[in-house]
């Protein structure tokens, strides 16, 4: 690392008409070579920054500046973005929406050909960066069928394509399946390290990108809070609340144990050196001692059946009931291939499993989207489903309009009833789309009143709902959501789960399913392929698993930083 | 894009999409004009022919048949309004009512010409089909970029967008069928269509940062021409020829008023001769039968 590449000087903006600065007085210097994180919570400003840094802001979205800011000698004020692209490549959030051309080498030679480089040029430029970036086998593919993850890889190497020496990148992985989010970091640090590009990102998920950071910038309301290594962030972190502190961090902090870990690797070599380690467990492990985890074992092999429904207690009538459910696509694949499943009232499922296990087309069959090609599935009232895309929800001009007063409530939005949804955060949007899809409207609807709702009213600060629903269904809420979202997110999901209904939720998400559910479903290829309580699966999971649970080896079946640290303050007593 | 009637581009070893952009396109471009300039029955079913054979030698059958779908309503609507429009016509075929003072009465010669403006707009919208499938899009728009550079990076986008959008609007029917109280579709389509415009911003604001507004052109292609470069581009220069020799000539003439006169004979054979030549020259020779790559 050497000269400042980045130079920010109290620099200050605001959007056109809004009273609220989206960036305050920000003063940093970023050295070449450098990775740094940006960290906060949604609408702390991260973005903005970001679209500063490539001259978006103010030359693209207008508003007021000042202060100073410089990108490689440029000031933000004087350049625009086509200037400062020359030495920053740009990445942003949405993989679709930054991809122009329609086959991926004319969208890897379109930013040289805008710099009027030879023919010659263009075409070693595109070939160096593809086999760089791992997309020469993408080259010849057109975009629209390119996975997210693919597409996310082209937009890295356009960004890339002309060498320069900053990459900025809003969220990356907030679109991604976490697979496609992991392989997205560690090409980051490899051109961090083998090419000495620096790299800024602003991403929620911390504990994916600190291992490769040297250094966390956390922002809240614009301003910049914290400015410091990503060991000395995470204690900020845990003094400031815990809100951007990562999992394992949280645990330690939890547990009293110091100092903070960056990595499951630092955080597994602090526990040994304090003869904490505990004894790592697996599949094969929870297999093999099913009285410790006092159930059957439900690791099954795919061969064997999934558990079945018969050998759990006799219930009440259940929520949702699948028999033998198949979806198979007359020229495609079997998405579903007998399923079998029986959900519960009150139950809160998450369902788990790699993207094209079939997670997604399960619930739209719940919903009634999509009907079995073979096998029967019953529900014991009206189904109410919440896809991937809150927006695609929200089609009015107003907040107000899209749901009554009692919906507003409950997505704590009573007073932004005038807003537009594009106005909104992404957490407010799930909120709001969420209660657009359960119609909790003004006047009521027709419908059975949920028992508990009429005995217990108002649950946890929300309205009770007017329509009883047998099962809530929702498909990978929490992608793209700051910790305080997804908190909030919970409260709302358990409420519904305590007023009768099932709550069947299709996540990537193994932090959120170990905190939200108390059943775990994981799907592979069409199948239930493991079924039972989140300890059982995500405990001695390798994939499927959270951060603690892997710092603790699967040791107790922690899997939250609460439950890890009970068991590690335990453990410190005796 | 699954279902649409528009057929999309996708890579395949067949050597109409193997040829450059400029060729295979100046192909489709030649045929297109004979569609422009003649009316003749014979010339465009000899320009629906090319397409149709083009289309199948090329491994684009499905979308050709997707053309279609669009093609012959089309032609289906011109030709049954035509006659409606148009009393004129020697042959009274069916005596009509009056309606506010206008007597609606079908001659042949009037059905005739709707069949045949019909049949020129079928064959026209096949071809486009033909083009969309075969020509790619990205090297044809790069040629473009070279005379009117803003322009061209306009149309790309907005081809880029159509699909974009349609997924979203999909999504939107979906999210609407998951709604407690359903919206009508007008609600659905406004928000689709007020979402294009986020989308958009969100693309412009993506070219931005990859440098649009330096607004460099792209060199000229200096690529040596390939067999199938040459194919293609003989064909199109002989159906361009042969359309500009006919029409100098007087051939493929046709009078649909007062009384229907549609001229056959050796001009207008060699003529739709040509348009089936030129249309198979590029599958002249053997074919190519390994990878996608250009020659």
């Amino acid at each position: 690392m050497s000269e400042a590449l980045v130079c920010a000087e109290r620099f200050s903006y605001a959007y056109p008409e809004r009273a609220q600065p989206g960036l305050c007085d920000v003063s940093l210097e970023l050295a070449e070579g450098s990775f740094t994180v940006l960290a906060g919570a949604s609408g702390s400003g991260k973005s903005t920054l970001i679209r500063a840094l490539c001259g978006l802001v103010p030359h693209f979205h207008g508003g007021d500046v000042s202060g100073e800011l410089s990108v490689g000698g440029m000031s933000v004020r004087e350049h625009g973005p086509g200037e400062l692209a020359a030495v920053c490549g740009t990445v942003f959030q949405e993989p679709e929406t930054q991809v122009v051309m329609g086959g991926v080498r004319a969208e890897l030679s379109l930013p040289v050909e805008h710099r009027g480089h030879s023919a010659a040029a263009v075409a070693r430029s595109v070939e160096e960066v593809a086999l760089a970036l791992g997309v020469a086998h993408l080259l010849e593919r057109r975009t629209d069928t390119l996975s997210g993850g693919e597409l996310q890889r082209v937009a890295i190497a356009a960004a890339l394509v002309h060498r320069p020496a900053l990459l900025l990148l809003d969220e990356p992985t907030s679109q991604l399946d976490p697979v496609a989010g992991d392989e997205l970091i560690w090409l980051l640090r490899r051109l961090n390290e083998e090419w000495g590009t620096a790299v800024v990102i602003a991403e929620h998920r911390l504990e994916r990108c600190l291992p490769a950071a040297d250094r966390v910038v956390a922002l809240e309301a614009g301003s910049v809070v914290c400015d410091n290594a990503p060991a000395d962030f995470l204690s900020w972190a845990a003094a400031a609340g815990g809100a951007l502190a990562t999992p394992v961090a949280r645990l330690f902090s939890l547990a009293g144990l110091g100092p903070l870990p960056v990595s499951v690797k630092a955080a597994r070599d602090r526990l040994r050196d304090a003869g904490l380690a505990p004894a790592a467990s697996s599949p094969a492990d929870l297999e093999a001692q099913p009285e410790r985890q006092g159930s059957s074992a439900r690791m099954a092999p795919e061969e064997r059946r999934p558990p079945s429904i018969f050998s759990r207690r006799p219930r009440a009538q259940p929520a949702l009931e699948l028999r033998g459910v198949w979806h198979e696509i007359e020229d495609g694949p079997q998405v579903l291939r007998g399923v079998d499943l029986r959900i519960d009232p009150g139950e809160r499922v998450a369902l788990m499993g790699r993207n094209g296990a079939g997670k997604s087309t399960l619930l739209r069959h719940l919903k009634g989207l999509a009907d079995p090609t073979r096998g029967r599935l019953e529900t014991a009232g009206p189904v109410a489903l919440l896809l991937q895309n809150p927006g695609d929800y929200l089609i009015h001009e107003h907040v107000g309009e899209e749901t009554g007063t009692r919906g507003l409530a409950a997505a704590g939005l009573s007073e932004r009833a005038g807003a537009s949804p594009r106005d909104l955060s992404g957490g407010e949007r799930q909120r709001l789309a969420l209660e657009v899809a359960l119609g909790d409207g003004p006047g009521g609807r027709e419908g059975e009143v949920s028992p508990l709702d009429r005995l217990g009213g108002c649950q946890g600060g929300v309205p009770p709902l007017d329509r009883h629903y047998a099962a809530v269904c929702l498909d990978e809420p929490t992608r793209g959501m700051d910790r305080a979202s997804r908190t909030a997110l919970a409260e709302r999901i358990a409420a519904l789960a305590r007023s009768g209904a099932a709550v069947v939720m299709a996540t990537h998400d193994t932090e959120f399913a170990a905190e939200f559910a108390d059943r775990v479903v994981l799907m592979g290829e069409g199948v239930v392929i493991a079924d039972g309580t989140p300890s059982e699966v995500l405990g001695g999971g390798w994939h499927f698993s959270t951060d603690v649970a892997r710092t603790l080896a699967g040791a107790g079946g922690a899997l939250t930083p609460e439950a890890g640290a009970r068991m590690l303050t335990r453990e410190l007593i005796s | 894009m699954r279902g649409s009637l528009v057929p999309v581009y996708r890579s395949r070893p067949s050597p109409l999409h193997t040829a450059r952009a400029a060729a295979s396109a100046g192909l489709c471009a030649s045929l297109a004009l004979v569609c422009a300039v003649y009316e003749h029955p014979l010339v465009l079913a000899a320009v629906l022919a090319a397409v149709v054979g083009a289309g199948l030698a090329a491994g684009v059958g499905r979308e050709i048949a997707r053309a279609a779908w669009l093609a012959v309503p089309l032609a289906l609507l011109v030709t049954l309004i035509n006659p409606l429009v148009y009393a004129e016509g020697e042959t009274l075929l069916v005596r009509g009512a009056t309606l506010l003072g206008h007597r609606f009465d079908i001659t042949l010669e009037a059905l005739a010409a709707g069949g045949l403006a019909g049949l020129r707009l079928g064959a026209f919208t096949m071809v486009f089909g033909l083009a969309s499938a075969c020509v790619d899009p990205d090297e044809l728009l790069r040629l473009f970029r070279r005379v009117s550079y803003r322009s061209a990076l306009t149309a790309s986008l907005a081809t880029r967008l159509v699909p974009v959008l349609a997924r979203d609007a999909m999504r939107m029917g979906d999210a609407a069928r998951c709604r407690a109280e359903p919206p009508g579709r007008l609600a659905v389509t406004r928000a689709a269509v007020s979402g294009a415009l986020d989308r958009a911003v969100d693309v412009a604001a993506a070219l931005e940062v990859r440098g649009y507004s330096a607004g460099g052109r792209p060199e000229r292609d200096r690529r040596p021409w390939s067999r199938h470069d040459l194919r293609a581009g003989a064909g199109a220069v002989l159906v361009l020829v042969a359309a500009v020799a006919g029409r100098i000539a007087g051939a493929g003439t046709v009078t649909e008023y007062p009384g229907l006169d549609i001229a056959l004979g050796p001009a207008e054979l060699a003529l739709a001769a040509c348009v089936l030549l030129g249309a198979a020259l590029p599958f002249a020779g053997r074919a190519t039968r390994l990878g996608v790559a250009r020659v």
